[in-house]
């Protein structure tokens, strides 16, 4: 992690997910997984117990069927900007904005096990590890050897494949770049997406794809309100799909429902 | 100074409580998770070498082109190659963790290979009259296809089965060809054909989707029309009498049938009518329903005729490829079932009955005992990929033909065996060479174009010396061929509907989720059961007011009952399923079940 230096010109390394683009096939999660050296469930894991940096949510528009319409919605950690209410609960220090990049790094070296950050998290998208990783006999010959496995008791989440950014620093130092820099790279979710509904880009950069689509007036952030800075732009051309990122209170309207 | 008792205990709770004030004990408890970070439960991922090898991907009949991120040689993580001209780049879920196959906890490793071979040598002496050897392969076309046939072709009467399709052999789709697409619940979108070359031809064509349940498919398409289960070809009826101009007469009855309103259906003919060619696809290939791209002018222009891939002349006097329906029952005394690949799955009840009763030999070629290991007399383990070699033929949305090899990335374990060589070895001829041979007769027409995918260069065929075509096909490439030189029309094969009874006293119709569901990586439990976004094969969806009525919640068990059997499943609650309708993933076990009922009963336990 480097510190504030006024010398290196900052990157905003965010997203942009189409969400009517998105087919809810799983492949980010599963290139994530496999990328991070995130393990194979615990046999006794469920969807609230499992470890899935990226999470793919069905959602649907809360009319009875046959007027029922879904969409797939992948949640990963937003990387909050702005109050970055993980950072600011954790008692280890074990999680902080990276000033260079903007990505929020969770250091698993520190982090206690409290679940304060899982609680603080508006967007569900921290996990813990309840089960000692365990793949199966010979997988671990598989393992991304950029990426160290985590222990059980530690909190994980998405840190935007810090391995690829790390290795694209340093190709770019062996290419004679600056370091002061922002580097080019993609997250494996972007990669795998058949789709490419996920894109990855710097948001500081205006040229960038991200940063197009956050000026697109389809464009929304999941809970907006909280004015978390959010780097993760959504966008549908639907309107109840628009609506639904809002989160209004189920006992307002008692239609909305998640799957996933 | 005199140092009294009193002083020593002062110094030491001083120092004590200065001690818990400092970072020391904090830095400490810190450290200690440092430790514990290295504990011996945890692996560490090997380094060396960083690398890359290509191949194709041999878990579904796409053949998606493939490369390899190494270390040391052992594949750490795959992904596309962008460059290719037909998958685009893109892999599937599936494809995405196919190299942890070879380490999936129910993967064989050893079987009885002198037993059954004993076996089935034996039993091939007492075929008696009107008795016969069979081998069925699920994936036809590939170079041990060929092999089996020329094996079978030693046999007297000897049967060569294949699973029943009309399209995906000489018969092909162009979906670039296509302006609609109306598609029955074939999963156009999520691993029907070839993802990379659907979705990139997707901008093309208007997407119409009929199926019961909102599907990925469904969710993508331009329109998704919600019928009733089972309405399907009353729905294909009635579009086609639109198309004929004929009267209506089966209009009402089809929109009281589907659920649709008249004006839906009439909407779908008249756009499939102003929009040629309108392609007409079947999750089932039912007639009836692909009888439609003849109104539709798909016929050689969406719907094409394929070349062959080149095999060697020697080789064209092979057994023909015979439909199970067609053999006599109980009339196959040896079965050797050939699912090292998956392919389209054939409910065992529909092969059992073509056994002999007395005795007979079934030796399934399986990764695992999950298939049709369940019923075979001897399972024998085969190389899954990515350890085997073995071709892959063109998928069903590739009008060209093609030829890829599926490389071995790892080695295979020592126990496992080759099923062409084994079945070979029983009919006395030799199938080592057979891939050399096949890549030989390939290169000697001169035909199509080489595109190898380390550079991502295409060169023609007859540009490359034979053993630099093989090398490359080793290395990573793909051969396609060249448009043939005139349009053929091809002919839809006819074949007789087999949709299973409905027994109308029970109250749930049954609806399959997924394609029949590929082995996988046990890193897919992020998407089967840490959040549930497929449905796994232990889970049936119910719409939460149907699971109220039977008195089943969200995470329970359940028995699902037909007239022929029972499952037991956890239930999962899904506002897009309609209610009457229970959803299940299609695996080989609920496949079985349903092959000759299609509706259920729910049961709480």
């Amino acid at each position: 992690m480097i510190g504030p230096n006024k010398n290196i010109r900052a990157a905003r390394y965010g997203m942009t997910i189409d969400v009517d683009r998105c087919s809810g096939c799983g492949a980010c999660m599963v290139a994530c997984a496999v990328e991070n050296n995130v393990p194979p469930a615990n046999p006794k894991a469920t969807d609230r117990t499992g470890l899935t940096w990226i999470r793919v949510y069905k959602i649907d528009n809360g009319l009875p069927y046959p007027e029922t319409r879904s969409a797939f919605v992948p949640v990963l950690c937003q990387h909050c900007g702005n109050e970055t209410p993980c950072v600011h609960v954790c008692p280890q220090q074990a999680v902080e904005v990276d000033p260079a990049t903007g990505v929020v790094g969770e250091m698993p070296q520190r982090c206690l096990g409290c679940r304060y950050c899982v609680a603080a998290c508006p967007y569900h998208a921290r996990y813990f590890n309840w089960w000692d990783p365990k793949w199966p006999a010979g997988m671990e010959k598989t393992l991304n050897p950029d990426v160290t496995p985590r222990m059980r008791g530690v909190v994980e989440k998405c840190n935007f494949c810090h391995g690829r950014w790390h290795a694209a620093k340093q190709q770019a130092a062996a290419d004679g770049k600056p370091d002061t820099e922002p580097v080019e790279y993609t997250p494996a979710c972007a990669e795998a997406c058949p789709t490419k509904a996920i894109r990855f880009g710097d948001l500081n950069d205006p040229a960038s794809e991200p940063a197009q689509a956050a000026k697109n007036g389809e464009s929304f952030r999941l809970l907006e309100k909280l004015d978390t800075g959010s780097k993760i732009y959504y966008r549908s051309k639907r309107e109840w799909v628009r609506q639904i990122a809002n989160a209004p209170h189920p006992a307002a309207s008692g239609k909305e429902s998640f799957h996933g | 100074m005199k140092s009294t008792r009193r002083d020593l205990f002062k110094f030491t709770g001083g120092a004590a409580v200065g001690a818990l004030l400092s970072p020391a004990p904090w830095r400490l408890v810190t450290d200690t998770a440092l430790w514990s970070e290295t504990w011996p439960g945890v692996p560490r991922p090997a380094t060396g070498e960083i690398g890359a090898k290509y191949t194709n991907c041999s878990m579904c009949p796409a053949g998606c082109a493939v490369r390899a991120r190494t270390v040391n040689g052992q594949p750490v993580a795959l992904m596309g190659v962008a460059e290719h001209p037909f998958s685009h780049g893109v892999l599937c879920p599936f494809g995405l963790a196919g190299h942890h196959l070879p380490y999936h906890p129910a993967r064989l490793k050893q079987g009885p290979v002198a037993e059954a071979k004993a076996a089935a040598m034996e039993a091939l002496a007492k075929c008696g009259k009107g008795e016969r050897a069979a081998v069925l392969d699920l994936r036809p076309g590939r170079t041990a296809s060929w092999t089996y046939r020329r094996a079978l072709a030693q046999w007297t009467d000897a049967a060569y089965l294949a699973p029943p399709r009309t399209l995906g052999g000489v018969v092909a789709v162009n979906l670039a060809a296509a302006k609609i697409v109306l598609s029955f619940g074939a999963p156009v979108l999520d691993g029907w054909g070839t993802l990379g070359n659907a979705i990139a031809a997707r901008d093309g064509f208007r997407l119409i989707q009929a199926e019961t349940v909102e599907s990925r498919t469904a969710v993508l398409a331009d329109v998704w029309l919600p019928i009733r289960p089972g309405s399907e070809v009353a729905l294909a009826r009635a579009i086609a009498g639109l198309l004929r101009k004929e009267d209506n007469s089966s209009l009402q009855a089809a929109a009281s049938q589907t659920g649709l309103r008249e004006e839906q259906i009439v909407e779908v003919a008249r756009e499939l009518a102003a929009n040629r060619p309108a392609l007409v696809l079947d999750s089932q290939e039912r007639s009836e329903i692909l009888a439609l791209n003849q109104l539709t002018g798909s016929l050689g222009r969406a719907i094409v005729t394929r070349r062959e891939t080149p095999v060697p002349d020697s080789w064209k006097k092979a057994a023909a490829e015979t439909e199970l329906d067609a053999v006599a029952d109980r009339s196959i005394r040896l079965l050797l079932i050939d699912e090292s690949v998956p392919g389209a799955y054939v409910p065992w009840s529909a092969i059992e009955r073509k056994l002999v009763a007395d005795n007979p030999v079934v030796v399934a070629f399986a990764w695992s005992r999950g298939g049709y290991g369940r019923h075979a007399r001897f399972v024998l383990p085969t190389a899954v990929y990515p350890e085997g070699v073995d071709d892959i033929p063109p998928a069903v949305d590739s009008p060209l033909a093609m030829f890829r090899l599926s490389n071995a990335l790892v080695p295979a374990p020592a126990g496992v065996v080759n099923p062409a060589e084994f079945v070979a070895g029983l009919a006395g001829i030799s199938a080592s060479d057979a891939l050399r041979e096949r890549s030989d007769a390939i290169a000697k027409t001169g035909r199509g174009t080489l595109f190898t995918y380390a550079d991502a260069k295409s060169a023609r065929a007859k540009d490359v010396k034979p053993d630099d075509f093989w090398k490359a096909l080793n290395q990573g490439a793909c051969w396609m061929d060249d448009p043939p030189p005139r349009t053929e029309i091809p002919k839809l094969a006819s074949r007789r509907a087999t949709a299973p009874a409905a027994a109308d006293d029970l109250p749930f119709a049954v609806v399959m989720a997924d394609a029949y569901a590929l082995p996988c990586s046990p890193i897919l439990s992020k998407v089967y059961q840490e959040s549930n976004l497929r449905l796994a094969a232990n889970r049936a969806a119910l719409h939460p007011s149907a699971a109220g009525d039977c008195g089943v919640k969200d995470g329970c068990r359940a028995m699902i009952e037909t007239r022929s059997g029972k499952l037991e499943v956890l239930v999962t609650l899904d506002a897009a399923v309609p209610k009457g309708v229970v959803q299940l993933a299609a695996a080989a076990s609920t496949l079985e079940l349903f092959a000759s009922s299609a509706r259920a009963k729910v049961v709480r336990i």
